[in-house]
């Protein structure tokens, strides 16, 4: 059905590698997401606005999507700062959606200078003085790059009418709710704390050797597969916590460990709790998974 | 004699750039290209680990990553060598490696095609179309990749390749799975790019056939040379490869001779008034990409093409598209030859060496790239990266206009330049990193 109103889209870069528009490019339906909408200014679908119309005008915009890290001073483009920019047309939008983990948090970026570097309203976990001003309208899409069925479904309920539900940093709960631990192909030899003797091998989990972060990162990669198809843990990568404030951290293929135990425990399980099912779980020998999954004959 | 400069703003490229346009007497008599926001991805890596180069150089670039990521790998194992570590990687490795990045430059020529080139080449022909040019576009790259995806869990930014061979270990069900989806994307090459059979494209092989091929790349030569663009753009035809491929040797290629090359002859230079750095080889500039490639190899379509037009636009856009075929024909050799059973990765994970010294190239969509580590007590202290666009995009120096630079002048109008700009499949995002 042809809606009467279709809410006005202005997707604007910031201090980006543009991972996140190529992500959103890589969406099975995207245009018939996109038909709920009229593309103000994208960089690089076709568009109503030019970019030195975005930069002179004041141009409508219901829902902003901001792509990269932020700086408040010294990024120009045609000699105007981005951050004005982009402040400019928050101010008149209905709906600010962070695309990203620079531009919710700082992400990579954020490292060349980690004073003068951030997200739109978060520097990591704390708040920017933007914060303050833009919060009721802010949705936070943290991911390196952005999931791009993460982005569809916020359009979409938006364009729906629908209220998002959102946590204290704003991230939307259906989304963010899980960690990625959550539907991971591996999950078993987590449980019977099976580290996977290399890289790549299907068996085994990469929590205690290879620097998983799955447990503790909040995301929904292994439930709602990238590109429709896997995630970086089914491969046998592990995950890089790429949507949280703190990434990226160092030495990211192997895991932080105080006396052979990681260092950071899955979300919420205190550490005596964990020690004493590490404890009961070690005393099995499984013969399955000591063994391959599958054997092909020569 | 009148000069006047015009500063124009570039976009829907892969970032933006500004151009600065010198006319003089009607034509472009020289261009300034200035590129945004230098982000500093070989500081971030100082005093990191090596292999978390891995994880930080893909997000160099959003279309390119994935070259990133193979550049750093070999870096990794180039210097794990000259420390006295042999890498041996299995042939399910290199097959897996090469095919990954074969869906990678598979999926940015076809996004230029269709979204840069096509599109722009309508507007400076003023011709109105009703096509949804985009939506084929993604349609084949959100496809190519879902293949891609199936090996290294994700695109962008997956970093699947690790010194000795990859994480995954696809069984037959998943490289069928990728099999099938190289088959859509032929089709598609077959019924919507050439409107011919991939076998019937690959034989063509002199200017004389070019007739043949119809679709949409068929109407693109069509436009070309109807409309008196065919000798347009062109360079100083020189052409560089610093990495072997099965798309060409590396190597060096001026007037008809090929000579070898060497990446300790590549010098780079900061450019006044750009975070851009320019690069050459010897004092010289080069172009790299796919007409380098097809120069350098010398594949008979390309090189009958610049007999007749040299390094125009036309030859330059004819061996990208070209590569779209030979990608798509090696991909099937390639995923046929995977044996499941051979392991994934020879080397340890927890190997760790604390000194040394390695240099990684790669074929990427848009040229050679090279990554350079330096590792001491364990951490990076140095990390080069040197892109493509750096070769193509640089101003040039005091002798020499830049690559682009120099097929731009002589234009008459901004358009006119501003499409032969286009040609070269500008990224700012890399040319800044
Ligand atoms: S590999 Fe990571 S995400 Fe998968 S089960 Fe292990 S800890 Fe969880
Ligand atoms: S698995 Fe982890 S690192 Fe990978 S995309 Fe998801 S959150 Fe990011």
């Amino acid at each position: 059905m042809e809606q009467q109103y279709k809410p006005k889209l202005l997707w604007l870069q910031s201090i980006t590698c543009n991972g996140n528009t190529h992500s959103f490019l890589n969406h099975p339906e995207l245009f018939s997401i996109l038909s709920h909408f009229e593309l103000v200014h994208h960089p690089v679908l076709e568009s109503s606005f030019c970019m030195q119309e975005l930069i002179d005008g004041i141009l409508p915009c219901d829902i902003l999507i901001i792509e990269g890290a932020f700086m408040e001073k010294g990024y120009l483009k045609s000699g105007v700062e981005v951050s004005s920019i982009i402040e400019h047309y928050a101010d008149n939008a209905k709906h600010i959606i962070s695309a990203g983990t620079c531009a919710t948090f700082g992400g990579i970026f954020k490292q060349k200078d980690p004073e003068a570097i951030s997200g739109f309203c978060f520097d990591e976990e704390e708040k920017t003085r933007r914060y303050a001003k833009y919060a009721s309208k802010l949705i936070s899409l943290p991911g390196c790059p952005i999931h791009p069925k993460w982005l569809s479904y916020v359009l979409l309920m938006i364009a729906n009418d629908r209220k998002i539900s959102l946590d204290a940093l704003h991230r939307p709960v259906e989304l963010y709710g899980y960690t990625v631990h959550t539907g991971c192909t591996r999950n078993e030899y987590f449980e019977w704390k099976i580290d996977a003797k290399n890289f790549g091998l299907k068996e085994g989990c990469l929590f205690y050797e290879q620097g998983c972060q799955g447990p503790y990162t909040r995301g929904s990669c292994n439930k709602i597969l990238w590109n429709d198809m896997s995630s970086k843990t089914r491969i046998g990568t592990p995950c890089f916590g790429c949507t949280e404030p703190t990434f990226p951290q160092t030495e990211l293929f192997h895991t932080k460990t105080n006396m052979g135990i990681p260092a950071t425990m899955p979300l919420g399980i205190p550490r005596r709790a964990y020690l004493t099912l590490t404890g009961v779980v070690k005393s099995f020998k499984i013969k399955r998974f000591s063994e391959r999954l599958m054997e092909y004959d020569r | 004699m009148k000069r006047m400069v015009i500063r124009q703003l570039i976009e829907k490229i892969e970032g933006e750039a500004e151009l600065d346009y010198t006319f003089s007497e009607g034509r472009i008599e020289d261009v300034k290209i200035n590129f945004g926001f230098y982000r500093g991805i070989e500081e971030i890596l100082e005093g990191k680990d090596p292999k978390d180069a891995l994880v930080i150089t893909p997000r160099v670039c959003g279309i390119c990553n994935h070259a990133h990521l193979i550049a750093a790998v070999r870096a990794i194992e180039d210097g794990y060598e000259n420390a006295g570590v042999k890498i041996g990687l299995t042939q399910k490795a290199k097959n897996i490696r090469e095919f990954t990045l074969a869906c990678e430059l598979l999926q940015n020529h076809i996004k230029w095609f269709y979204m840069t080139l096509l599109p722009n080449l309508e507007k400076y022909l003023k011709i109105v179309s009703e096509e949804n040019h985009a939506m084929k576009a993604t349609y084949f790259s959100t496809t190519i990749t879902k293949a891609l995806a199936i090996f290294s869990g994700q695109w962008p930014h997956s970093s699947y390749a690790i010194p000795g061979g990859v994480t995954c270990d696809p069984t037959q069900l998943d490289v069928m799975q990728a099999q099938s989806l190289l088959e859509e994307c032929v089709r598609f090459f077959e019924q919507v790019v050439t409107a011919c059979s991939l076998e019937k494209y690959l034989a063509i092989d002199s200017v004389s056939q070019l007739h043949k091929i119809e679709g949409d790349f068929g109407r693109l030569l069509h436009l070309l040379g109807s409309n008196g663009m065919a000798e347009m753009g062109q360079s100083y035809d020189r052409f560089i490869v610093f990495s072997d491929s099965f798309l060409s040797k590396a190597g060096k290629s001026i007037v008809t001779s090929v000579s070898k090359v060497d990446t300790r002859y590549v010098h780079e230079s900061a450019q006044k008034g750009s975070v851009a750095k320019a690069v050459s080889y010897k004092n010289r500039l080069y172009e790299t990409g796919p007409l380098a490639r097809g120069m350098v190899s010398k594949e008979p379509i390309v090189k009958s093409l610049h007999k007749r037009y040299k390094d125009s636009l036309m030859t330059r856009v004819f061996a990208r598209v070209h590569e779209v075929a030979l990608l798509l024909e090696e991909s099937r050799k390639l995923l046929k030859e995977i044996r499941v059973d051979e392991p994934s990765c020879t080397l340890e994970a927890e190997l760790k060496l604390y000194e040394f010294e390695g240099t990684g190239t790669v074929e990427a969509a848009r040229g050679s790239l090279i990554h350079k580590t330096t590792v001491n007590n364990g951490v990076i202290v140095k990390y080069d990266i040197i892109t493509p666009t750096q070769w193509n995009l640089s101003h040039g120096n005091e002798k020499e206009k830049g690559i682009a630079v120099k097929a731009m002048v002589g234009s008459q109008s901004i358009e006119e330049a501003d499409f032969i700009f286009r040609t070269f499949d500008v990224c700012s995002v890399c040319t800044a990193q």
